[in-house]
């Protein structure tokens, strides 16, 4: 569904993404986990047509990201982590702007969106009255995330998708991919909270300066380097060494 | 029967004319109450289009043509000066590429949808300010009853052709200089379209004196037909059924110019847009700074006379994050460099035309640095504004009575980084004027006047800096408060003028200073005594 060949991205002499490459088949959650400004929001741009990659291929369901760049962006919904709506338009302003957009018919964009307010418990007066600026971050969260479900994709990207959601809605939404994993979608998380990337996601990979570091299932590559938990396997593939230390001796700074 | 899919230009169409009527942005607010407040300032706006297109009414008498190209020179003027404000802004948002780029929108449908809103709120402005013109010309005596609906065929051309070209000239910007620069290029680029329209808007008068309402004159000369203005009143002519070859020969290239430029832009080039775009979306790592040198900005407030000037902490955090945005932000360089340009180019105009006077060169001089005050003035109203004006909450949550001390940080950020250079481009300049080193005296009563129009728009309203949405910008009142400043600017040096006439130009200087003083402290006490809004 998804395949990456040698996928690299430079910003001057800075090379974000360094010659990636990995297959991700249909119906897995794939969990993209790196510390900050490791490449992962940088890939993700990549393979949403957001950035042109510097050298290498790219093709989501059979499209190659460089020559049908039109086609591979109608396969796949993505949530980026900025969380960006425009602020001016109410929920449903910009839902059915989304929607217009993949040509969906209003009445049945109209019909999906209220399926998706049911699932995340927002009423249609919120949606219909208010400017996306006045909604809280969670709820914003929740409009970009149906936004990129409208259209159905086959491939799906989270950039940081629990980002302000509350507990109750971050549960459901954990479930829903899980779901729609099983319908067949590929679906790509990234985020930074490991133990739920642990929990939800099949298959993990770590970046670190743009290069793979590990691919597998987290179970299998917790054993495999024989760390306690995927916390663990990823500070010290990360470089993230004697952090409790170092947050003690932070700490001890704040002492009158 | 299912509901029809709307068309994705359409669709767009709609997006940014919501967008451009309601802002970006906000905060709290219900449906009901955003566009209202915008379409309210519209409103406004164009009410003092229309005001000031009753100066046309002085030409109707000269019959279509000198009306027409006056109609179309002014009207090219303010829809170069609103596009070349607006387009950065609308061509290229950085948020906009999180939410739409990965979408399956064509960069040519997106760009065409952008700049149909450009041309239909640049007709808005150009209908408003030509209606009283449209009136006289289709009613007076040497008029014509169809001169306007011809009169609105060509403007809708020549608002075409104004927004094509300002999209074209920022895609040649992106193909000829590359995408790394891209920032400081639409800058640029709209700091010279500023320029282009002030120095255009002071040749109209002079082509009216010269063709004395007369066609017969333009013919020839051929450099007439480089002016679109020149173009589209030829095209009013030969709609009209009155055209000499000449004015066949204009009218055509008028047409032909507009096909080209939006060939060029939405066909060839359409491509170069959409790599813009993406440039938008990508993050440059900064040069690496050698380790322990000093930035320029440390080197200059740890020295004296900042040093000095910023003693207080919150003035003088204030004065380096408004000293930062002047310096780096995208939004702020794109709408305050163009809108001080006018500032800097007028007095310039000033000076050259004092030139042609034998005994001229003291009034262009002294009206040159009138102008002075209003280059704080303009950078003040404008810096509120920012596209990160939720980020000011922090001026709250930090322990400060109220905007006082950011507002005092910005008028000195201001006026160092700003009025101070240009104050002495100035001063050089007039040396090098013939007798110029004598006329230096002359700059005084405007150089004296610069700190009072640094710290009216403090006093006046709230004007913390970076801390209103951009849309806030757009109003009619504000809009109306700088066209009066810009005609009251030279009172002070006229005065000035007079008194030196008279020998008494020592008294006026102190008498100025001593009121400008007086001037300044009431000034300075209001802005330390305004207390903080309550949020939405």
């Amino acid at each position: 569904m998804i395949s990456l060949h040698r996928l690299t991205k430079q910003f001057g002499l800075q090379t974000a993404v360094d010659s990636l490459s990995l297959e991700i088949p249909a119906g897995q959650i794939v969990g993209l986990l790196g510390p900050n400004g490791a490449g992962k929001s940088t890939t993700l741009k990549m393979l949403t047509g957001m950035l042109i990659p510097t050298s290498g291929s790219a093709t989501i369901c059979g499209h190659d990201l460089l020559k049908e760049p039109m086609e591979v962006k109608r396969n796949v919904g993505f949530v980026p982590d900025s969380g960006a709506v425009f602020e001016s338009l109410t929920g449903l302003e910009y839902l059915e702007m989304v929607a217009a957009l993949y040509g969906i018919p209003a009445e049945a964009a109209r019909e999906r969106i209220r399926q998706f307010i049911a699932f995340f418990d927002l009423s249609f007066e919120t949606l219909t009255d208010k400017l996306l600026g006045a909604y809280s971050k969670g709820m914003r969260r929740k409009v970009v995330i149906t936004a990129a479900l409208l259209h159905n994709p086959p491939v799906v990207f989270f950039d940081e998708p629990l980002d302000g959601l509350d507990a109750n809605a971050a549960v459901g939404f954990k479930a829903l991919i899980q779901t729609l994993a099983r319908e067949g979608k590929a679906i790509v998380y990234s985020s930074h909270i490991l133990d739920v990337v642990e929990r939800v996601c099949d298959r993990v990979i770590i970046i670190d300066k743009g290069k793979l570091q590990v691919d597998g299932a987290p179970a299998e590559l917790v054993a495999a380097h024989k760390a306690r938990s995927l916390e663990q396997l990823f500070t010290r593939l990360t470089g993230g060494q004697d952090l409790e230390q170092k947050a003690e001796d932070f700490a001890k700074t704040f002492r009158p | 029967m299912s509901s029809p899919v709307p068309s994705q230009a359409r669709t767009l169409q709609k997006l940014y004319l919501a967008l451009f009527l309601r802002g970006r942005s906000s905060r709290g607010l219900q449906k009901d109450k955003a566009p209202q407040s915008i379409g309210r300032k519209l409103w406004g706006t164009l009410a003092l289009y229309a005001a000031v297109g009753l100066i046309a009414l002085t030409f109707a008498g000269q019959g279509t043509f000198a009306l027409s190209i006056y109609l179309h020179a002014m009207s090219l003027v303010f829809l170069g000066m609103f596009i070349a404000a607006s387009a950065g802004e609308i061509l290229f948002n950085k948020d906009e590429a999180e939410i739409l780029l990965h979408r399956p929108v064509d960069s040519r449908t997106l760009l065409w949808a952008k700049v149909a809103v450009l041309v239909r709120v640049s007709l808005w402005i150009t209908c408003a300010f030509n209606l009283a013109g449209m009136v006289a010309g289709s009613l007076s005596d040497k008029g014509s009853p169809f001169f306007a609906p011809v009169h609105f065929i060509s403007i809708c051309l020549s608002a075409l052709f104004c927004s094509g070209s300002v999209v074209l000239l920022y895609q040649l910007c992106l193909r000829w200089f590359g995408r790394e620069r891209l920032d400081n290029l639409m800058t640029t680029a709209q700091v010279l379209l500023a320029v282009l329209m002030v120095v255009g808007s002071q040749m109209v008068p002079h082509l009216m004196i010269g063709m004395q309402g007369k066609m017969d004159p333009l013919a020839n000369q051929t450099w007439l037909f480089l002016l679109p203005p020149a173009w589209f009143a030829s095209l009013d002519q030969v709609l009209l059924g009155g055209g000499k070859p000449a004015a066949w020969i204009m009218a055509g290239t008028g047409v032909l110019a507009t096909a080209l430029v939006l060939g060029l832009a939405f066909g060839r080039m359409a491509r170069v847009y959409e790599e813009g775009l993406q440039t938008l979306a990508e993050s440059r790592p900064r040069k690496e700074r050698r380790p322990g040198k000093k930035r320029f900005l440390d080197l200059l407030t740890d020295a004296p006379p900042l040093r000095w000037m910023l003693r207080e902490p919150v003035t003088r955090a204030a004065f380096r994050l408004v000293a930062a945005y002047l310096a780096r932000d995208r939004d702020m360089k794109l709408r305050l460099y163009p809108g001080l340009a006018p500032m800097m180019v007028m007095p310039m105009v000033f000076m050259v035309q004092s030139l042609r006077d034998k005994d001229g060169i003291n009034w262009g001089v002294a009206i040159a640095a009138g102008y002075l005050g209003m280059i704080p003035l303009t950078a003040m109203t404008m810096l509120q504004f920012s596209q990160h004006w939720q980020a000011a909450d922090l001026y709250r949550q930090a322990p400060v009575q109220g905007p006082g001390p950011f507002i005092h940080g910005a008028v000195r950020a201001v006026c160092i980084f700003l009025a101070v250079p240009a104050m002495a481009l100035l001063v050089v300049i007039t040396c090098f004027l013939p007798h110029g080193p004598s006329q230096l005296v002359t700059l005084l009563p405007g150089i004296i006047a610069l700190p009072f129009f640094a710290l009216l728009p403090g006093a006046l309203e709230k004007a913390a800096p970076l801390s209103k949405p951009v849309e806030e910008a757009k109003s009619a009142s504000r809009g109306g408060f700088m066209f009066l400043a810009v005609f009251l600017a030279p009172l002070i040096p006229a005065l000035g003028l007079g008194a030196r006439h008279f020998g008494m130009l020592s008294l006026f200087l102190l008498l100025e200073a001593a009121l400008i003083a007086v001037g300044c402290w009431f000034l300075s006490r209001a802005i330390d005594r305004k207390a903080w809004d309550p949020l939405e």
